[in-house]
């Protein structure tokens, strides 16, 4: 073979290889969250902070990813709808925003899976579902929990040691909840979750990439998403292919601005910079790493969450602390005398964040930070 | 601005296919390939190949296109395939041993990192030891190809390597990256020899300001040819200091590096023959590089980052009207903080791998040349350098 021809079958492949925008199709699918139509009604969730799991005239089914959701529903018809709400604060309340009432439960009082039956005529009606005090500034605690894939088989022990922990409000997750993301496996992730006395907020990680497009945005919402939660910002990022897409970048400089005067957590799967560099289980690309860090600490970014490395380090990019934390059981980083953990952070909307822990399932007393 | 490559990924793909089997030669009329050099010499010098044994009288086949054929079936698991069909058990042996030692190495690298779960203390060495021998088993492919297509009748013997006391570099370089604003950057290098010594500073410039990248390499090398020395092969061996320091305007940081590596070409006329003018080059070592950021009215702590340097190239030289030194050469390259990066998949796996790229080197006369090159990171890379040098091989130049 000549050099020329060499050279040019190389370049050739170079391009047919390339791909600078491997999370783009799935940045797009988020855009259609949170939105269905049936026959009698449409329904939108707003900031698409909800999976919309099932819609017909009778029953509408939703999946949540915050702790507080508005819905708006555009009725065509008179209906008796039956509201299912999954991943819910245990103190979920349904409140009519036009009225101002609470609605009652039908059931599931004190659990994460509640439902409401709704009467409903034709028009737009606008509901909020939400804990009471949620929107009041306050201390809180929440857990995170990432890095379980094939480990599921033994999540219980985890789910058992996170109930156990007093005042948590709800468990926040770095992605790889699964192994391949395949729906089987999406199936029983949330079958496991049932014992779980918190909601479990999510985004997606490389091992959810296994199916295309992934079934995880039809199962558990948006990859990409931000809510508050008693006056503290939770920015979600979708980093499961080492980059994060440039349109997610956009709706991150809105996100940064909302939050640029309160406590901020960002949280994504594989971090921008790994703190062992010559491994780099993290972003493909230094300078979009460093970009990112850069924006978060401009914007005041108070803590970065992050899973991927099956272990625990605490460090801190551009002066912001962060956790890498994938304890959830999937094959464990040797020699680091970790083993399966998962954290435990107190925070303050006026005061920040106030302290960390991990907490060690199998082994061991935990590590204050 | 969105950019889809996809129609253009088709078109390559197709291209490829087409490269490829155009590439072989028509070759029912050739006849087993006669290693005794054409045209004596330029000077003195001494072949360091060992001069392989003929091609045995009664070979599998005297077809390169069924040679060519075997290289690829079986040779893609039993590599130097191609060169035992038309004889040349030697090299065949060369190869296929080098296949191994692949083989072992990248399995050695990937079974210590699922093992170790990616352990810190290990993932390095692990990561270079499985990169190494994923490059040198597609180097023994290549190469097995490439001796059994490649003719050129011994021509090649005949050109003499002697490297430039001075070489410089200007260009222009595209990056497609659709998280950075730049777009085009004016590439600038030197490159000075003296003995063993080397010294290469280079520039990138970005065309609207908004990017800056300096980069200064001092080296020494071990082995191999020096300015005024003319030899066959371009074997060598180099250690080299690296310091980089490159600002993102816009982005707000900056980041100054220091690297170490040590540099290797290895020609694979040491194997026989018929692999003359084919080569493999090896790069390892490590970087540490400072992130200073830049972010009015904060004071905003630096970060420290190292990296694993690795990089692996199988090239070939040029032949015809193409002047000594021109080559052409496809590599992967590990490093992740240069402006390809590294490579995103659509799948599980990104992050963790560099990017790929080639680049050609033609001097269309002893002095000038051009240079093309071109990367696929998680950001496109291309460009064209006009290159001028010293004449190659200076009056009286010793041969070693």
């Amino acid at each position: 073979m000549s050099g020329r021809a060499y050279g040019v079958a190389w370049l050739s492949l170079l391009v047919a290889l390339g791909c600078t925008r491997p999370a783009e199709e799935r940045t797009l699918r988020d855009l259609e969250v949170g939105h269905a139509k049936a026959s009698a009604l449409d329904v939108e969730v707003g900031a698409g902070l909800a999976a919309v799991r099932s819609l017909s005239r009778d029953t509408l089914s939703l999946w949540l990813s915050a702790p507080s959701v508005d819905v708006s529903l555009v009725v065509r018809d008179t209906l008796s709808l039956g509201l299912r709400v999954e991943n819910a604060l245990p103190a979920l309340e349904l409140n009519e925003l036009d009225t101002g009432r609470t609605l009652p439960l039908t059931s599931g009082a004190g659990d994460t899976k509640k439902s409401w039956q709704l009467a409903l005529t034709p028009g737009s009606w606008h509901f909020r579902l939400a804990a009471p005090g949620a929107r009041k500034k306050g201390e809180f605690r929440f857990a995170l929990l990432s890095d379980v894939q094939e480990a599921i088989d033994r999540i219980q022990d985890v789910y058992r040691l996170i109930n156990a922990e007093p005042e948590l409000d709800f468990l926040l997750g770095a992605g790889d909840l699964t192994e391949e993301g395949e729906i089987d496996e999406l199936e029983r992730f949330q079958h496991e979750l049932a014992t779980l006395a918190v909601p479990y907020y999510t985004t997606l990680g490389n091992h959810e990439l296994g199916d295309r497009p992934p079934a995880y945005q039809d199962w558990f919402g948006r990859a990409n998403f931000q809510f508050a939660h008693r006056g503290v910002y939770f920015t979600m990022l979708d980093s499961a292919s080492a980059t994060i897409d440039p349109l997610a970048n956009d709706w991150l400089a809105s996100w940064l601005a909302n939050a640029k005067n309160s406590v901020h957590v960002v949280a994504m799967h594989i971090p921008p910079f790994d703190p062992v560099g010559t491994r780099n289980a993290a972003f493909a690309s230094r300078a979009e790493a460093a970009t990112l860090v850069a924006k978060l600490a401009e914007a005041g970014v108070d803590l970065t969450l992050y899973g991927h490395i099956h272990s625990y380090y605490s460090f801190r990019n551009a002066g912001i602390a962060a956790f890498i934390s994938g304890g959830g059981g999937a094959t464990p980083e040797r020699a680091d005398d970790i083993g399966r953990h998962f954290m435990v952070f107190d925070v303050d909307a006026e005061r920040g964040v106030l302290s960390s822990k991990v907490v060690r399932v199998d082994q061991g007393a935990p590590i204050d930070e | 601005m969105r950019v889809s490559f996809a129609p253009v990924r088709g078109v390559a793909g197709l291209l490829l296919c087409c490269v490829t089997i155009q590439s072989a030669p028509a070759s029912a009329a050739e006849t087993s390939p006669q290693l005794a050099p054409r045209s004596a010499p330029q000077s003195a010098a001494t072949p360091v190949a060992t001069p392989t044994p003929a091609a045995k009288a009664n070979p599998l086949t005297r077809d390169r296109g069924v040679a060519a054929g075997l290289a690829m079936v079986p040779g893609l698991a039993l590599h130097g395939s191609g060169h035992y069909a038309l004889g040349h058990e030697k090299t065949a042996r060369a190869l296929f041993i080098t296949e191994g030692i692949a083989v072992a190495l990248t399995l050695a690298g990937y079974a210590t990192l699922r093992a170790s779960g990616n352990s810190r203390h290990l993932a390095g060495p692990a990561l270079a030891a499985t990169v190494f021998g994923a490059g040198l088993i597609f180097a023994s492919f290549g190469a097995d190809l490439y001796g059994t297509l490649a003719n050129d009748g011994g021509a090649l013997d005949s050109r003499l390597r002697a490297p430039a006391r001075f070489e410089s570099e200007f260009g222009y370089r595209y990056v497609a990256d659709p998280h950075f604003s730049y777009g085009g950057f004016v590439v600038q290098s030197l490159t000075l020899r003296e003995a063993g010594f080397r010294f290469t500073p280079s520039a990138w410039f970005a065309n609207d300001s908004s990017n800056v990248r300096y980069r200064v390499e001092a080296a020494y090398r071990l082995q191999g040819l020096e300015p005024g020395q003319v030899g066959p092969l371009d074997d060598h061996v180099e250690i080299v200091l690296g310091a980089l320091h490159q600002r993102f305007l816009p982005e707000h940081f900056r980041r100054s590096g220091v690297e170490f590596t040590l540099d290797t070409r290895f020609d694979f006329a040491h194997f026989g023959d018929t692999l003359r003018g084919s080569f493999i080059d090896l790069s390892l070592g490590y970087g540490r590089a400072k992130v200073s950021y830049d972010l009015a009215g904060l004071q905003i702590p630096s970060d420290t980052d190292d990296l694993l340097l690795a990089r692996m190239g199988l090239g070939v030289a040029l032949r015809g009207r193409a002047e000594s030194g021109s080559e052409v050469r496809v590599y992967y390259d590990h490093r992740h903080d240069d402006y390809a990066a590294g490579l995103l998949t659509p799948g599980r796996i990104s992050g963790v791998f560099g990017k790929l790229g080639a680049d050609l080197r033609w001097f269309f006369t002893p002095r000038l040349g051009l240079l093309l090159d071109a990367q696929v990171g998680s950001a496109f890379v291309g460009g064209l350098s006009l290159l001028f040098r010293e004449s190659r091989l200076q009056p009286g130049a010793s041969s070693r």
